[in-house]
């Protein structure tokens, strides 16, 4: 049950407040908030939004926080509230409880929240917020009331507030009325379709679907691959007129671990066949996630050697394709933090170029593989006086993006549209890029 | 084309103003408006209302332009209202008297055509929050609850909570609460439906204090009809209302095992919900339903694994973290279950902390025999993280893994290669960590130790690790060669050792070492007891004495009490309770999962809200914990005084725990004078009843227990002949279960006799001696003057229960006891019953 919600700048200023319920919450909540994650180490500072929850009570409950507070938690407690915060693209949402419930509701909600202001404003920070925050408050307006979440669907929102995009501003010039604020609400509130526009109307219908994965994988000193999983999302751009019902089947259903569904999708026919049955939210949506475990390898390799003496360590770091997976593998990248006890770094490559920031991230950009030969970055580490050999070793954390390959190989097998008798367009994507991909060393 | 309003020229960005000053200038400009017809005034309107928010929301009061407000709020410009409702809604309370002046036009607005229009002022209108003002809220609540748009309905219905919390009499003299009812069981709009459900929840738990009505209203909804009503529709519910549903559903307790099998198949595919909240509340219902079901109680583990693995892996870091948090719980229940996914526990490298602390938690649990090696390995790799803190956890963490294994080969060789190392936290860690192993395994000792040996004192410089190596350093002085003179050494700087446990240990060790190597060590026990009683810390300087007196007295005796044989330690004592985790787990998906810590330990007692029972348990565990729950291989240790170093430790370990019972003290002994409201002279004269009514039976069970008890002497019988089974058996769950059911028969409070209370110095005294009334405990706790105990109890020849919640306080005392019982009608000759018994305790 939230109560209040801050928005905060960077500089801890608050942006915009709004008030749930009866128990008002005071704004030094904003302070303390504040004060406290100045007060953590590895606390990043970041454009805040701040929502507090409250309960109609007003005791003081005291906690020490010191061993479970080594960064900022996304569940944390105030003297007089409990606070959760969600960070995005450089904003915090926070939002504060004095009774108990569930913590990933509020969390959930605060992802949702954020991920709607961040649809409507085309993208998440302070002067954004400012210059639309009425358009913020009408949406806070809808999304909860008396701190229960009542619609999150963007499509919905959309209907009742219009996005301040450039159309609508071109428009209000024009016909010279200057709301946002649609005359009727939208149809699909009571319709049985709750995720859904009630009636769009397109000159071209069509349908993309892309599957978007990401490899997370873990390879240890020894070269071992420790952790390789792929998490994957479908996900849809749909612009048909009506109300299609879209069913779309997988090759090969049976490599799925564990897939998650948007609530359109019909839970039966999955179960039964493994066919997604759906009627398709209005526009871009997340249809389903998934996931699939024990894979084998990883399409590029990343060979870090370190071999220190006498206060000097020399590094070196090979980079190469393992399994061509036909498609070029591009925008690779390979990231570490140097260890603090190094004191200067000398580093070239052979390809691509080699940064090294004062916070000693040392990044190599290699851009995409050459065919011929593997890229190779090598050099030295000048240790701290009196250190003869390095103790703590770094960890490379490798990006790459390969197009067109879906690595988990899923395939999608077929789209079909039924109960509209529309012609329509379908389009297929897919993309790997490389999710937590770290070589240890 | 409206003419653009002059100020727009001075600050060019709407959401800066610039200064207070422009309050007023705002007030001059609206008040110029206000009046006007003109075209365009809506547009200069917005601006100026546009500046007024800005300036509120960041702080500046702008309370005085109420007035010109609400004399601009005239218009039909949805945008301009909506504007003017905030401000209303942020001012109105504290301007009471201007607030009256809005009612007019949101009373008007709340008729308007457009069902948007009527939404957004009627929920103004609720949120104006004005006591005085509450007269005005009725008709027009009355209204939007009958609205033929589902959108002004759901907006209606809060409004209803909202003028609950303003003045609850006129909620219930309007008869709201029986409306909402009517709207929960027939309303075609789901929103409706849970907002009804959660307005009605909050309404009648805040009525049932005062209102049996409510308090029955509210048990019904957690009856069959209301929860087959929701769980029917619960595909058309929002995400949001989903959830509430589900909470619902988890208190429902379904009366066969086919329901419970019906309720999880309608329920599954909530757990492929893309909302993780969904996916959480469905996973509790799952876990309550079945938890008396142990066999489909595992197979709802296997179920709900992978979605919660899958939310862990796609959720951001935020959702992870809760999920995980939950995931950590249920590992913590069922390590075996998780052992074959012990991968998804592995650290990333850019993981906050907090979350590899939980992972590598999690890891240390789902070792077993056959993913040790992969597991260790994987957590010798962290111990060269660039993460100190997480470095040392991870140490810990293969310490506890050696602890909790039989096999410990492999890991003994790792923990002594951290020890070769050379960076001083590791090096600190694995000796702690080689000391316990030493303490549970010490046929490892001649492998330890040759390792060790090798490390010199001045290396390390933390004090437990330190105390670790003396510990060692006079355990097994026998075995290591210069034992006595790194001893010598050390006394010999007893003035730069800062720590008074590095000196407590460092006494003992040298007493240690001198009844193994007389000759060498005589000369530093001289200086370490000269130096130990000098030393300005008392438990320094009382040790140094004591050892000094001893060996005075008898060197052999000394002996016997410093350096007995000693036992392995087989289970060290957990850091938290498993009565603790379970009252955890009964609040799953909720904040006590992600705090670790029962509810009653961070909220406080008024605002529990519903969950009256949960705070209970938890706790006498905690204080249980402090209490008697150090295992009898440890006593041993005791003697040897090297207990020190263990206690020290699990207060360490044990940090959060011990902050949670800190802070609970204090609202528990806040609790109990206030309970004790009830008059005296019904205590008085319930006191003497005891004595008159009940030792009849009480004796009966005497002499069936074959006990010799030579209690009072009454003959009066009591009327309904009562006799417990005196080999009654209830299980924790059945317990926690049924006290959660059944309503409260009876409460009394008591006087307890002086010598009873002299005698209650531990809880276990009155267990033992209530047993002997067969009444049994299940639960206990407390320190003086403190006590709290759970009993049970069952009628001889029938399965009839008797629950009693006690709680001593041996300072003013005064008992207070809460008795439920299957059998109402015998509830209060079982509780004469359980006075009398009570009464006798401490009798000779």
């Amino acid at each position: 049950m939230l109560q209040c919600i801050f928005l905060l700048s960077d500089s801890g200023e608050v942006i915009l407040e709004k008030q749930l319920t009866g128990h008002r919450v005071d704004r030094s909540i904003c302070n303390w908030f504040w004060d406290h994650t100045n007060s953590q180490p590895n606390s990043y500072k970041v454009v805040i939004i701040i929502i507090i929850i409250t309960f109609s009570l007003s005791s003081i409950i005291i906690f020490d926080f010191s061993v479970l507070c080594l960064q900022q938690q996304p569940v944390i407690a105030s003297p007089t509230h409990y606070l959760f915060q969600v960070c995005r693209e450089g904003i915090t949402f926070l939002a504060c409880t004095q009774v108990e419930m569930p913590p990933l509701m509020a969390i959930e909600f605060l992802c949702r929240v954020a991920d709607v202001i961040n649809g409507y404003l085309g993208g998440l920070n302070e002067d954004s917020i400012k210059d639309n925050f009425v358009i913020v408050y009408e949406l806070l307006d809808e999304m909860i009331d008396n701190g229960f979440p009542l619609t999150t669907e963007p499509n919905i929102l959309q209907e009742m507030i219009a996005p301040p995009n450039i159309v609508s501003k071109v428009l209000s010039v024009v016909t010279g009325n200057s709301s946002n604020v649609s005359d009727t609400l939208p149809g699909s509130t009571a319709s049985c379709v709750p995720w859904r526009t009630a009636d769009p109307k397109y000159a071209n219908n069509e349908v993309y679907v892309d599957l978007v994965e990401q490899m997370d994988a873990t390879i240890n000193r020894d070269g071992v691959l420790v952790k390789c999983e792929i998490n994957g999302e479908v996900q849809v751009n749909s612009h048909i007129t009506g109300l299609p019902d879209l069913t779309l089947s997988f090759a090969n259903p049976s490599i799925l671990d564990d897939v998650r569904f948007h609530p359109c999708v019909r839970f039966r026919p999955w179960e039964s066949n493994q066919i997604l049955s759906f009627v398709p939210p209005d526009g871009q949506f997340k249809l389903m996630n998934y996931r699939v475990r024990k894979l084998k390898s990883t399409p590029i390799y990343v060979k870090p050697q370190l071999t220190s003496d006498g206060g000097i360590c020399r590094l070196n770091v090979m980079v190469g394709m393992r399994n061509d997976p036909g498609k070029t593998v591009d925008s690779v990248n390979v990231q570490f933090q140097l260890p603090p006890c190094i004191l200067s770094a000398d580093l070239t490559s052979t390809h691509g170029t080699v940064n090294i920031l004062s916070n000693k991230t040392c990044t190599w950009s290699i851009g995409r593989i050459p065919k011929d030969k593997a890229p190779s970055m090598s050099g030295t580490l000048v240790l701290e006086t009196g250190l003869e050999r390095l103790h703590v070793f770094p960890t490379f954390q490798v990006d790459f993006r390969i197009m067109g390959v879906a690595l988990s190989g899923l395939q999608i097998d077929k789209l079909d549209l039924k109960t509209v008798p529309y012609r329509f367009y379908k389009g297929f994507r897919a993309l790997t890029r490389a999710g937590e991909f770290e070589v240890r060393s | 084309m409206a003419p653009p309003p002059p100020q727009s020229n001075r600050s060019p960005s709407p959401s800066q103003p610039s200064g207070k000053s422009e309050v007023s200038d705002l007030k001059l400009q609206l008040r110029q408006l206000a009046g006007s017809r003109a075209p365009g005034t809506d547009d200069s309107k917005r601006d100026l209302f546009k500046k007024v928010i800005s300036n509120m929301t960041i702080g500046i009061d702008v309370s005085s332009l109420f007035g010109e407000m609400v004399m601009c709020s005239a218009t039909s410009d949805i945008v301009l209202k909506k504007m003017c409702y905030l401000y209303v809604g942020n001012y109105a309370k504290v301007n009471p008297d201007l607030a009256l002046l809005t009612i007019n036009f949101l009373q008007r607005d709340c008729k308007d055509q457009d069902p948007m229009i009527r939404g957004l002022a009627l929920r103004s209108l609720c949120s104006l929050r004005v006591a005085n003002l509450v007269e005005y809220l009725v008709g027009p609540l009355g209204s939007g609850l009958k609205d033929n748009n589902s959108y002004v309905r759901t907006v209606a219905v809060i409004g209803v909570l909202k003028l609950y919390h303003i003045s609850a009499t006129t909620c219930i003299d309007a008869d709201f609460p029986e409306t909402l009812k009517h709207l929960m069981l027939n309303d075609q709009d789901t929103q409706v439906v849970a907002n009804c459900l959660s307005a009605l929840q909050e309404i009648w738990t805040l009525e049932s204090t005062t209102s049996e009505e409510a308090a029955r209203e509210r048990e019904n909804l957690h009856s069959k009809p209301y929860v087959y009503y929701f769980l029917n529709r619960i595909k058309e519910f929002s995400e949001w209302a989903q959830c509430l549903v589900m909470e619902l559903v988890a208190k429902y307790i379904p009366s066969d095992n086919s329901e419970i099998f019906d309720i999880m198949n309608l329920l599954e595919d909530r757990l492929q919900h893309a909302n993780g909240a969904v996916v959480l509340a469905t996973t509790k219902v799952f876990l309550h339903l079945t938890l008396s079901m142990a066999d489909v109680h595992q197979q709802v583990y296997e179920r709900i694994k992978a979605p919660l693995l899958t939310q862990v892996s796609s959720g951001s870091p935020e959702q992870s973290y809760a999920i995980l948090s939950h995931l950590h719980l249920l590992v913590m229940r069922a390590p075996y279950i998780f052992s074959s996914d012990y991968k998804h526990f592995y650290c990333q490298y850019n993981e906050p902390s907090y979350v590899k602390k939980l992972k590598l938690e999690m890891l240390t649990a789902v070792a077993n025999e056959s993913n040790t090696y992969e597991i260790v390995t994987e957590l010798c790799e962290y111990a060269a993280n660039v993460d100190i803190p997480i470095a040392r956890e991870s140490i810990r963490a293969v310490g506890k893994i050696a602890l909790q294994q039989y096999d410990v080969n492999a890991i003994v060789d790792r923990l002594l290669q951290f020890l070769e190392m050379e960076k001083d936290y590791v090096t600190s860690e694995a000796l702690v960590l080689v000391k316990d192993l030493l303490r549970k395994y010490p046929q490892w000792s001649q492998d330890c130790i040759a390792v060790v040996g090798n490390i010199s004192s001045n290396n390390v410089q933390e004090p437990k690790a330190k105390a670790a190596l003396i510990w060692m350093l006079g355990e097994y002085s026998q075995d290591m060669h210069d034992a006595p003179y790194v001893l010598e050494s050390l006394v010999e700087n007893w003035d730069e050792e800062h720590s008074a446990e590095v000196r407590l240990h460092l006494l003992t060790a040298v007493m240690k070492c001198f009844f193994k190597r007389p000759p060498e060590t005589q000369k530093a026990l001289g200086a370490a007891l000269a130096a130990g009683l000098a030393d300005f810390h008392q438990d320094v300087h009382d040790r140094a004495l004591f050892y000094y007196r001893l060996l005075q007295y008898n060197v052999s005796v000394a002996e016997s009490v410093v350096n007995p044989p000693k036992q392995a330690v087989s289970v060290f004592a957990d850091t938290q309770s498993s009565e603790v985790k379970d009252r955890i787990f009964d609040e799953f998906n909720s904040l006590s999962v992600v705090y670790q810590k029962p509810s009653y330990m961070f909220t406080d007692k008024e605002h529990r809200g519903t969950l009256e029972f949960s705070d209970e348990l938890g706790n006498l565990s905690i204080n249980a914990e402090t209490g008697d729950s150090v295992v009898p291989a440890q006593r041993v240790e005791e003697n040897d005084k090297d207990l020190l170093l263990s206690t020290t430790e699990k207060d360490d370990v044990r940090d959060p725990g011990s902050n949670g019972s800190a802070y609970n003290a204090p609202s528990y002994n806040g609790s109990v004078p206030s309970a004790t409201s009830q008059p005296l002279a019904d205590l008085a004269f319930s006191s003497t009843g005891a004595t008159g009514q009940a030792p009849a039976p009480g004796l009966a069970i005497d002499d069936l227990l074959g006990l010799d008890f030579s209690v009072g002497t009454a003959t009066t019988p009591s009327p309904p002949p009562l006799t417990l089974n005196p080999k009654a058996v209830l299980d924790p769950g059945t317990f926690q279960q049924k006290w959660r059911q059944l309503p409260i028969s009876l409460s009394e409070e008591y006087s307890l006799s002086p010598l009873g209370i002299a005698s209650l110095v531990t809880p276990n005294a009155l267990l033992r001696h209530m047993q002997s009334h067969s009444i049994q405990c299940i639960a206990s706790g407390g320190q003086s003057p403190n006590f709290k105990f759970f009993f049970f109890a069952q009628k001889a020849e029938e399965a009839s229960i008797y629950l009693v919640e006690c709680i001593i306080n041996t300072s003013s005392a005064k008992s207070q006891i809460k008795i439920k019982a299957d059998d109402q009608s015998s509830s209060q000759a079982f509780s004469t019953l359980f006075q009398s018994a009570l009464s006798k305790f401490g009798l000779p």
